[in-house]
């Protein structure tokens, strides 16, 4: 990094506080990596900073793992430079995201930004990269617009929410078949976008699949209290209850459904909330059955034994099991350096280049993917979601049959 | 939309509404003591929730049995906050409104960068507790635990409140410092003690309130801010300097609040407060028993 | 009128006029698009805090909900522009409009209110809207509205890269409140706020010219903080309602002014200089960590400034400041 003198003077005061990644020896490769890391969603930004040094040591150090990178050290297309992070902190804010991403990319010369939990900052930071022709990997929003806005940067290796709530209809028609009672349905979901996106595409998917929408309830993320919305799904009384929340909604919900002796018969959850472990940890008990969709799923490990190695690494980390978010974030960066590495340049165009050009076989992801290959807006449609059930205290793939190893559980209990 | 969803939403906002009012007591008490509002109070809450979790977390104990001992802490909280902040805040000559608006507000970034840094920003509940997850059925209407207790507790501290600032020397202390700070100095009560156990009995309240939250809500740093707004607009609805406002205040502001939520989409339910809450001020410009 | 008074008011005016020539020259030397980013944003600010020091400050009606004028511009701009193709630069107008009528409509219950009760009804008035916007399907609701990039071009204020005419349009605004602000200080206004703060009673005599005067005040304040909505709508290009119309903005435009002197000339700027900035750096530098340091540094800031000095830092600097009485 070269500091001009103007530099000096106008950022002394920037300098001079603690820098936030080590400073440059002069082969490594810079990936920015933008996240809330203070306000109300910092927890899900401590998180995606385990995983992404998780990834992080599984690039640079020599791991016998099947995935791109792991063996050997660093990017040998870059004559073994090593990748380095630097974070950022957007406090969710799309405007301090775009600023964030603008430092990366102007300032501590990052050759590509990945990131950032919220769709609202996705957009801004995906429309700065692609102003420096910078790609970016969107590697854990889910808000189906993103890809749709024609970026040449932008990409999204996972699946977004559109394909997720089909993957819960295809689950709910293949239910029905086997003869399970589905008719009606319960969406409950939060007013930010990611409520508002699963909201809106499982409304469509209901009616054109055929299934009666006996509630369709929206609600202030973070309210005080949920009871009004809790007794008006509790009289609808559908054959299935649809939630779409964070962490701390989710929590509320499933306090104030137990309160109110609402007891649905089967819980799909739109993931969020239901893959973390603090909700989990508050409520679990009363989740027995519950099912949520997901990307990933730690029975991989069965199949793949470096998924479990990998999130061995990752527990040490973070003290939890990698989840849909974390495990995102992970193949993210991976698919990222990969690229990088292909490319042999840091170069955005020729980045970008090896980006579109990327095809790896699912088997080498720790995701329960086909494989890694982006269409011409930058979507991964091989990315397919599986369903998780909540059983005993751990989740297990009841869903694509492909990944499934076991049957479903329905009603839930 | 059946009677039942119509009779079970109001309970549940009644009884919600007095844990608001237990929530804003503090607020008013402070505020009706010396036109001072708090804008850190949501923090206060928070803290209260954690320390309640950490007693549970690590000696066991039932946020019930935890209650005394959080309020006390946050007794001695709100001594020092007053002690620390608002004692030179309320010395400011010019704009003393904004002052302590601000330096109240930047106590509560800090509170919520603390928080952040020695509890981290995961997100912890009391997992189980005596009032926990239980529910009374009263004829087919469901009453939760932990909601009930805290409707009872909030009546009882109000009770409690009452009596203190009209039946005791120290809420005549407290009464008389508020009309004329001057003349009490003259008679021997020193206004700085004074104000410093009002803020530590206004904070204390905010205690007991989340010693009962932690019971069935989540608790992470940012967690005050959800209730902050609602506990404003609860003092103000019922009036400024009016203890015996906010506990009116808290109750209309559940039924309200429940209402909305059957009449509008939820996520639109806060409006219906706002709306009542413009309604009363057009109409009584300080609130509906305030005398500021 | 006072000769003190009048030669303050002169070289108050050069001062300022100085103080812009300088910052229109600072791009020449200050390449870095970050430092760039933050220079505008403080001049954002500048403008912003300055607009909500005309209502809040020198007629002393407290307003915690100016973001509800900040987000209606920004609404009105990108709205008319993704769905009916109107350039910004209408947009601004009409967005200033629309908030000054508004301005004006809900001025007339509530300069009614007194103290907190007029504040918290500032801030549930701006908490509603909010709702609204964050429920309204055509105005994208919670998606927000993403405004699409075309070419760099003055027609539509749009330029991928280059902050610079960001950082003029910032310039030329903050410099427009300003003068706004310098202006009414010296109108039959500014004596009437004056008079009003000093002596309550003068308030009664005054009584109707004075309620009206107020409203002239919030309408300026409204419309000049709409086009600060309608500029940063521009300027990130994709506005949601928690973005635009946050409780936050509300706090963003006061505490500059409140830092540097709030009812002050100079306080909305002396302000907005020292705390954009900070805010900028401490996030960028510490704010990484995940362990909230940066709230921690922000916060102690805040309250340290406004225990220690309680007027505002302008006095610091300007330590001749008293305003002459009519």
């Amino acid at each position: 990094m070269t500091i001009t003198r103007r530099d000096v003077l106008l950022g002394a005061t920037a300098t001079a506080l603690v820098p936030m990644a080590a400073r440059a020896e002069t082969a490594d490769v810079a990936i920015g990596v933008v996240y809330p890391f203070s306000g109300a969603n910092a927890q899900q930004g401590v998180d995606a900073q385990k995983a992404y040094e998780t990834a992080l040591d599984v690039i640079n150090k020599d791991y016998d793992f099947d995935l791109p990178l792991a063996k050997g050290e660093g990017l040998p297309g870059l004559g073994g430079a090593k990748v380095r992070l630097v974070f950022a902190d957007h406090q969710s804010d799309p405007q301090k995201g775009r600023a964030e991403a603008e430092r990366l990319i102007t300032q501590e010369k990052v050759s590509a930004v990945i990131g950032t939990y919220q769709s609202a900052v996705a957009v801004t930071v995906s429309q700065i990269c692609e102003r420096y022709q910078t790609p970016f990997v969107s590697a854990d929003n889910s808000s189906p617009s993103l890809h749709r806005r024609g970026l040449k940067f932008y990409f999204r290796p996972a699946p977004h929410d559109e394909m997720y709530s089909t993957a819960m209809f295809d689950f709910l028609d293949a239910m029905k078949e086997k003869g399970s009672k589905i008719e009606t349905l319960s969406l409950f979901h939060e007013d930010t976008i990611f409520g508002t996106d699963s909201g809106n595409a499982q409304a469509k998917l209901a009616g054109e699949r055929g299934y009666k929408i006996a509630a369709d309830i929206k609600y202030r993320a973070n309210s005080p209290s949920l009871s009004a919305e809790v007794q008006q799904l509790k009289a609808a009384n559908a054959d299935v209850l649809m939630p779409s929340s964070y962490t701390t909604d989710g929590i509320l919900l499933v306090k104030t459904m137990a309160e109110l002796g609402y007891r649905p018969n089967a819980i799909l959850a739109q993931d969020a909330g239901f893959s973390e472990k603090a909700l989990y940890d508050a409520v679990g008990d009363k989740l027995e059955g519950l099912i949520s969709r997901g990307t990933f799923s730690l029975d991989l490990a069965q199949k793949r034994p470096m998924v479990g190695k990998i999130n061995a690494m990752f527990k040490e980390r973070s003290g939890k099991d990698l989840n849909d978010l974390t495990s995102r974030q992970f193949i993210g960066l991976i698919i990222l350096a990969d690229a990088i590495n292909r490319a042999k340049s840091t170069d955005g165009d020729k980045i970008r280049e090896a980006m579109a050009a990327t095809d790896i076989s699912g088997e080498q992801t720790i995701m329960p993917w086909r494989r890694v290959k982006f269409d011409e807006s930058g979507q991964n449609n091989n990315a397919d979601p599986v369903l998780l059930q909540y059983v005993g205290g751990k989740f297990v793939t009841v869903y694509p049959p492909q990944a499934a190893v076991a049957e479903a559980i329905w009603p839930m209990k | 939309m059946t009677a039942e969803t119509i009779i079970q939403s109001l309970a549940s906002g009644l009884l919600m509404g007095l844990l608001y009012g237990l929530i804003a007591a503090g607020l008013a008490l402070i505020f009706g003591l010396m036109d001072v509002v708090n804008f850190a109070h949501g923090e206060f809450l928070m803290i209260a929730m954690y320390a309640t979790f950490f007693l549970f977390a690590f000696f066991a104990l039932d946020p019930l049995l935890a209650a005394p001992l959080v309020a006390a802490s946050l007794f001695v909280l709100g001594a020092m906050v007053y002690l620390l902040v608002v004692r030179f805040a309320m010395r400011a000559k010019a704009n003393a409104g904004m002052v302590q608006i601000f330096s109240t507000f930047g106590l509560a970034i800090v509170m919520r960068g603390l928080a952040q840094y020695f509890f981290t920003p995961d997100y912890r509940s009391v997992t189980h507790s005596w009032l926990g997850g239980k529910t009374v059925s009263v004829a087919g209407v469901f009453l939760p635990e932990p909601q009930l207790v805290g409707a009872l507790v909030s009546i009882a501290a109000f009770a409690a409140l009452y009596f203190f600032i009209h039946r005791t020397d120290f809420g005549r202390a407290l009464e008389a410092t508020r009309e004329d700070a001057g003349a009490v100095a003259l008679v021997g009560i020193d206004k700085n003690r004074v104000f410093a156990l009002g803020w530590g009995l206004g904070a204390a309240l905010v205690g007991l309130a989340g010693a009962i939250m932690a019971t069935f809500f989540y608790i992470y740093p940012d967690v005050g801010a959800s209730f902050a707004l609602i506990a404003y607009v609860t003092v103000a609805l019922g009036g400024f300097g009016s203890v015996f406002g906010a506990f009116a205040g808290g109750i209309i502001v559940g039924l309200v609040e429940a209402a909305t939520a059957l009449a509008l989409p939820p996520s639109l339910k806060s409006i219906g407060i706002y709306a009542v809450y413009l309604l009363v001020v057009f109409i009584r410009p300080r609130g509906l028993f305030g005398s500021i | 009128m006072d000769k003190a008074f009048a030669a303050r008011r002169r070289r108050d005016l050069m001062v300022a006029a100085g103080l812009v020539i300088i910052a229109a020259l600072l791009p020449l030397f200050v390449r870095n698009v970050y430092i760039q980013n933050i220079m505008v944003l403080t001049l954002m600010y500048t403008a912003l805090s300055q607009s909500w020091n005309i209502l809040s400050g020198y007629c002393g009606q407290i307003s915690l909900g100016h973001s509800l004028y900040f987000g209606l511009g920004a609404y009105t701009t990108a709205l008319l522009f993704t769905k009916l193709g109107v350039l910004p630069w209408f947009g601004m107008l009409g967005g200033g409009i629309v908030s000054a009528l508004i301005a004006m409509a809900l001025g007339y219950p509530c300069f009614r209110l007194r103290g907190h009760y007029f504040v918290i009804a500032t801030i549930v008035i701006a908490e509603t809207t909010l709702l609204l916007f964050q429920n309204w399907e055509f105005a994208g609701a919670a998606l927000g509205i993403d405004i699409p990039i075309r070419r760099d071009s003055w027609l539509t204020f749009q330029f991928a890269r280059s902050k610079l005419p960001y950082f003029y349009f910032a310039l030329a605004l903050a410099a427009v409140a300003w003068f706004v602000t310098w202006w009414l200080e010296d109108s039959r206004w500014g004596y009437w706020w004056r008079a009003v703060k000093d002596n309550p009673d003068a308030a009664e005599s005054l009584g109707v010219v004075v309620f009206n005067s107020k409203m002239g005040a919030a309408a300026v304040s409204a419309f000049l903080v709409a086009v600060g909505g309608s500029f940063y709508a521009q300027f990130v290009s994709y506005i949601d309602p928690d973005s635009v119309m946050g409780f936050q903005f509300s706090l963003l435009m006061a505490l500059p002014a409140v830092l540097g002197g709030i009812g002050t000339l100079w306080g909305p700027m002396l302000g907005a200089v020292i705390l954009i900035p900070l805010t900028e750096l401490t996030r960028s530098y510490v704010g990484g960590s995940g362990r909230g340091v940066d709230l921690i540094v922000y916060g102690t800031l805040i309250v340290l400034i406004s225990l220690v000095r309680p007027q505002g830092l302008v006095g610091l600097f300007a330590p001749r400041r008293k305003v002459a009485a009519p």
